[in-house]
């Protein structure tokens, strides 16, 4: 008789299944579980506050609560600060407290099994689709956390103290569910101490950029590295071309998976500004077969000297960055005709705590997420994640920015208008297409204009 | 129909060898055949195959000793420092843990698997009943579905389980230990099932005879005579459950923050890269690898008789 | 009979049979049900579609590229891997040198069998990131180290391997034959071994060249283990999943450049997971299994022959 090998061997092929969660940016696969428990049972009333001023939600301090972390780019140690005051403010309480890279793996069963943390951090390759959990009325409305007082000045609500934006990137349907805790920004980053030795100045225009990769590449150095078995960090680049050059209404009707809306010139004619780095061989050999990983220490090591990212960078970076490596971002470089300003950049808030509807100590979540929208916790995090949180003005005078976070705050203070494109959370599957046709554009197998003609199809495919 | 140079040198080779031989004095050879050549040529492709193979683990075990800098360099750059600062950094992400509770699940579910299997193999080959090609063939076709599509409806009934039976259910050995054995019968069933056919018939009988009740029979003397059977199809299962991976990462998860963690080697492995991913340490990831091969290839080697002879076994049916 | 045997029946197989229907069959009979509704895997299906999942999916083009691949994988990983494992099994066994002691292996041959037999034991996940090291795009990689070194290209223009349109499914083929060969050697080779030398020395005696041994006396010998190595390893083309999905590019489930490397169970998992398309999903799940299944029938049709005797 034959081999039983082989027959195991294909089983565990599929039961590898989730590796490429690792790989990729899919949600687990039990994420397809989510809420199937729940839909029998209504979602519990939204909270009120019932509360006084000093304890708007009634927070027994008997009650244990449950925290969940996603530890990716900006570790858990913030979390467990927090929970230190927490566990201050009201003595007694017994906080447990997980980190994890697996969120849906590991609360998948939890929402099912109906006993979910109190609130989760709901991030990274596995996180939970979001618009599924409040299809399944698994989330609390955090409406009333928004018109909660904010503890550093009681007089104001939370609402007010929110950099703009980050109550609409936790709206879903009408009502917010998610307090998204980090603001990131996208666009290039760059060693400044690199620029400086080799006496490089930092382009204004796409025309300077394009110049400067070339004076770049005749140094030695390779101009242009990015993620490329990632295709959605190439994006960064060519989305933001596109909105500056068509404006705020372009972003939205793209958003929209407006079909139209990709025959607009802007489109074409942004993307074919980037397909100059292409044709002139601007990319660091090898990065369009990169992970994330492999190129940004390519970057790191000084073989590159542009890379796309979002502001975690820095921090997800921090073991591999040299000591005087003085990293800074870059707005996308202006291109001729622009309808936004040149320092308009993609910045959005991330990061979403959410707080389940079905959890034991629903008060005690919403309470940690207030107590987390203080100066003191905001600058808790800046220090130990090296990123800017929603809060305004919430950084200390004596916290030390990195030099990383420092430019990108400064880019944000100098930034006339902020967009954001939504298409990779709420349109998947066409967002999946235009980065396969970026991907071959960046390898050069496609032209601008048929990148225009996919993503155009590719609109197809709206949900 | 590929060709693909690899596969076909393979026979061309033989012509080849033996297209030599005519120039070749004969004479002293007993066989008319160029053993020379030949050997010459089965030596140069074996030892290339066995260059690819060890190659790429010696090239992971270097790297663990690297740094970022040195993996990034070159593939051909040697460790500057030979410390194994990354092996207890992947060491701390808890391999040892991992190994621990793939020890304790594979030692219940092969045991079950050997005595669940051959049972029902044993029935299904030896006895005629009605129904009997039905289940058996049910058996075999479990073995064709893609198990990735099982795995939803399989974990709200292990959810389910366990809300009745606690130890049964989610994050739990034992229902792990249920499932792997379950998904481990297709094969086992099949394969035994052929076997116990080829067993001779004549020994059964005279137990039989003798007032051996049909227990007894098969576990004192079935049991036995298969043992070769038994063993090989043991070691296909032992490489097949050591390796699961969805299963135990749909199953083994933790229900609350302070469940305790039971991920089985393959998920811990995969989440040590992830880790690495977020950390950007290279030697980390490499040093994990090597941990998880070694313990392996140790077992391997003390046991390549035993899984040779197995195989063996298997086509002496 | 004195000896009952109905109870012993029963009480052999009730425990197998109940666990198996319970964790195995009723969970895939589920996915059946699945494949007729507009299940979107979050939650419970909302009406039930009949065969329009089915219709849809032999209109999608990325099925049909699918399909295709592991059509292609279907011929060649069983076919590349066979054929290199018989080759060295036979130079195992029969390659040596040949002299007054007859037809024998080569020398080492037990350490080959050792070496090769070892990336079976390995773990799939091991095998994806070792892969994923050796394939890496840059010099970085061993497999760009070796044709930078051999002036193949240069460092400015490394090869791209995984993420090439062309040559990537190719290159995860490369890993499971890489890491299947070994079996099947050490298969073939027993199976060899079991063949009596006089056999060979009768045939050479009589004049039979080596090679003609081999197609006259061992191939047919060794026809019910190849059959049975076809099958396995078909089995392993339909999958290929964990492979192509983590060393491939592509954000979800990997599958590129652009459809490229698709593979049936890329595309599943993508619409399960991520476009929540449960049902649709399913459905390809229940074309795949009648795929697996009809390709099953057929080879245990053609490979029932009648068992050579010694």
């Amino acid at each position: 008789m034959g081999s039983a090998t082989e027959y195991n061997r294909r089983d565990l092929f599929k039961r590898a299944a989730a590796i490429t969660v690792l790989a990729a940016g899919g949600t687990s696969l039990l994420a397809a579980c989510a809420g199937g428990s729940g839909s029998g049972d209504s979602a519990s009333a939204s909270p009120t506050l019932g509360g006084d001023n000093k304890n708007p939600f009634g927070v027994k301090a008997t009650d244990k609560l449950d925290v969940v972390i996603f530890t990716g780019g900006y570790g858990d140690d913030y979390a467990k600060q927090f929970e230190e005051s927490y566990k201050k403010a009201y003595a007694g309480a017994v906080v447990s407290h997980l980190g994890t890279q697996e969120i849906s793996g590991k609360l998948q069963p939890r929402f099912n099994a109906g006993s979910p943390p109190d609130v989760f951090d709901n991030s990274g390759a596995q996180a939970m689709k979001a618009d599924v959990l409040v299809g399944a009325d698994q989330l609390t409305d955090l409406t009333v956390l928004l018109d909660a007082p904010y503890l550093d000045d009681p007089t104001k609500k939370i609402r007010d103290v929110l950099l703009p934006g980050t109550i609409e990137a936790g709206t879903i349907n009408g009502k917010m569910y998610s307090l998204s805790y980090v603001y990131t920004v996208f666009g290039l980053w760059y060693s400044a101490k690199l620029f400086k030795d080799k006496g490089w100045a930092v382009p204004k225009t796409w025309d300077e950029f394009i110049t400067l990769c070339g004076t770049i590449k005749a140094a030695g150095v390779s101009p242009f590295a990015h993620q490329g078995k990632y295709p959605y960090y190439a994006n960064y680049v060519i989305l933001s071309m596109i909105a500056k050059q068509g404006g705020q209404d372009l972003v939205k009707r793209l958003n929209a998976c407006e079909a139209a809306a990709w025959d607009d010139p802007a489109v074409l004619k942004a993307v074919t500004a980037f397909y100059q780095i292409m044709e002139k061989d601007y990319l660091l050999p090898g990065t369009n077969g990169m992970t994330h990983t492999e190129s940004q220490t390519a970057w790191c090591q000084g073989k590159a000297a542009f890379i796309p990212s979002g502001s975690w960078l820095e921090n997800e970076m921090l073991a591999a960055t040299p000591a005087d490596f003085d990293m800074a971002f870059l707005p996308i470089p202006a291109l001729a005709g622009d309808k936004l300003a040149a320092t308009s950049l993609w910045a959005g808030a991330g990061e979403p705590f959410m707080v389940p509807s079905k959890a034991a100590n629903k008060a005690g979540g919403l309470e940690f997420l207030r107590m987390m929208l203080t100066k003191e916790s905001s600058s808790t995090f800046v220090k130990a994640a090296n990123s800017l949180t929603v809060l305004k003005d919430g950084v200390n005078p004596d916290v030390q920015l990195k030099p990383g976070t420092k430019s990108s705050a400064a880019a944000i203070k100098a930034a006339e208008a902020t967009f954001s494109f939504t298409l990779q959370e709420l349109q998947t599957a066409a967002d999946a297409e235009i980065q396969n046709a970026t991907n071959e554009l960046v390898n050069k197998r496609i032209s601008p204009a048929d990148w225009v003609a996919r993503g155009k199809a590719a609109t197809s495919k709206k949900v | 129909m590929s060709t693909n140079t690899d596969a076909t040198t393979g026979i061309p080779a033989q012509r080849a060898s033996t297209a030599d031989k005519p120039r070749k004095p004969g004479k002293e050879q007993r066989f008319a055949d160029g053993g020379g050549v030949l050997n010459v040529f089965s030596h140069g492709f074996l030892a290339l195959w066995a260059v690819l193979i060890i190659g790429p683990l010696v090239w992971i075990i270097l790297g663990s000793f690297k740094n970022n800098k040195e993996i990034g360099d070159s593939a051909w750059s040697w460790p500057s420092h030979w410390g194994f600062g990354a092996f207890s950094r992947a060491w701390d992400k808890g391999i040892g843990d991992f190994f621990l509770n793939t020890l304790i699940v594979l030692a219940g579910s092969l045991t079950l698997t050997m005595l669940l299997g051959s049972m029902a193999a044993y029935v299904l080959a030896r006895y005629e009943f009605r129904g009997n090609r039905i289940i058996f063939y049910f058996f075999v076709a479990g073995a064709m579905f893609p198990v990735y599509l099982a795995l939803v409806p399989l974990f709200f009934m292990m959810k389910n389980l366990g809300t009745v039976i606690p130890w049964l259910g989610l994050n739990q050995y034992a229902g792990l230990i249920l499932v792997y054995t379950a998904y481990s019968l297709p094969f086992t069933v099949f394969f035994l099932h052929s076997f116990f056919r080829s067993l001779p018939s004549a020994v059964h009988e005279a137990a039989m005879i003798d007032g051996c009740s049909h227990t007894r029979a098969f576990f004192q003397v079935m049991v036995p005579m298969a043992k070769s059977g038994l063993i090989s199809v043991f070691i296909f299962n032992v490489l097949g459950q050591w390796n699961q991976y969805l299963l135990p990462l749909t199953l083994m998860q933790q229900k609350s923050s302070s469940d305790p963690d039971h991920s089985m080697l393959a998920q811990g492995l995969m989440n040590l890269a992830q880790q690495s991913g977020y950390a950007s340490d290279f030697p980390g990831l490499f040093a994990g690898m090597t941990i998880a091969m070694l313990p392996v290839l140790v077992v391997y080697l003390s046991f390549q008789r035993q899984v040779q002879a197995g195989l063996t076994s298997a086509t002496l049916k | 009979m004195r000896h009952r045997k109905t109870p012993f029946i029963f009480g052999f197989l009730v425990v197998p049979v109940v666990l198996y229907i319970f964790l195995v069959i009723w969970p895939y009979a589920q996915t059946f049900g699945y494949s007729l509704t507009d299940w979107p895997g979050a939650a419970p299906p909302r009406k039930f579609v009949g065969l329009d999942n089915y219709v849809a999916l032999f209109k999608d083009s990325a099925f049909l590229s699918a399909l295709q691949h592991n059509l292609l994988l279907l011929i060649v990983l069983p076919l590349v891997t066979i054929l290199l494992a018989l080759f060295f099994a036979f130079m195992l066994n029969v390659g040596g040198k040949s002299g007054t002691g007859g037809v024998q292996g080569v020398r080492g041959s037990a350490f080959y069998k050792v070496v090769f037999f070892f990336p079976q034991v390995l773990s799939v996940a091991i095998l994806s990131m070792l892969f994923q090291g050796m394939y890496r795009t840059d010099k970085g990689g061993l497999l760009n180290g070796i044709v930078i070194a051999l002036g193949l290209t240069d460092e400015q223009h490394p090869w791209d391997w995984t993420t090439n349109p062309t040559f990537g499914l190719w290159c995860v083929m490369a890993v499971l034959i890489w890491s299947s060969v070994g079996f099947y050697l050490v298969l073939f080779s027993a199976a060899m071994q079991s063949i009596p030398k006089d056999i060979y020395e009768a045939a050479m005696l009589d004049g039979a060249k080596r090679g003609t041994t081999f197609f006259k006396i061992t191939l047919p010998l060794l026809w019910e283990s190849i059959q049975t190595a076809w099958v396995y390893l078909a089995i392993v083309a339909m999958d290929a999943f964990a492979l192509v999905s983590t060393m491939t590019p592509g954000s979800y489930y990997g599958g590129g450049p652009d459809h490229h490397s698709e593979i049936m169970a890329t595309l599943l998992m993508r619409n399960f997971i991520t476009f929540g398309k449960a049902g649709y999903a399913c459905a390809m799940g229940v074309v795949i299994f009648f795929i697996t299944l009809v390709l099953s029938v057929v080879s245990l049709r053609v490979s029932r022959r009648d068992k050579i005797e010694f």
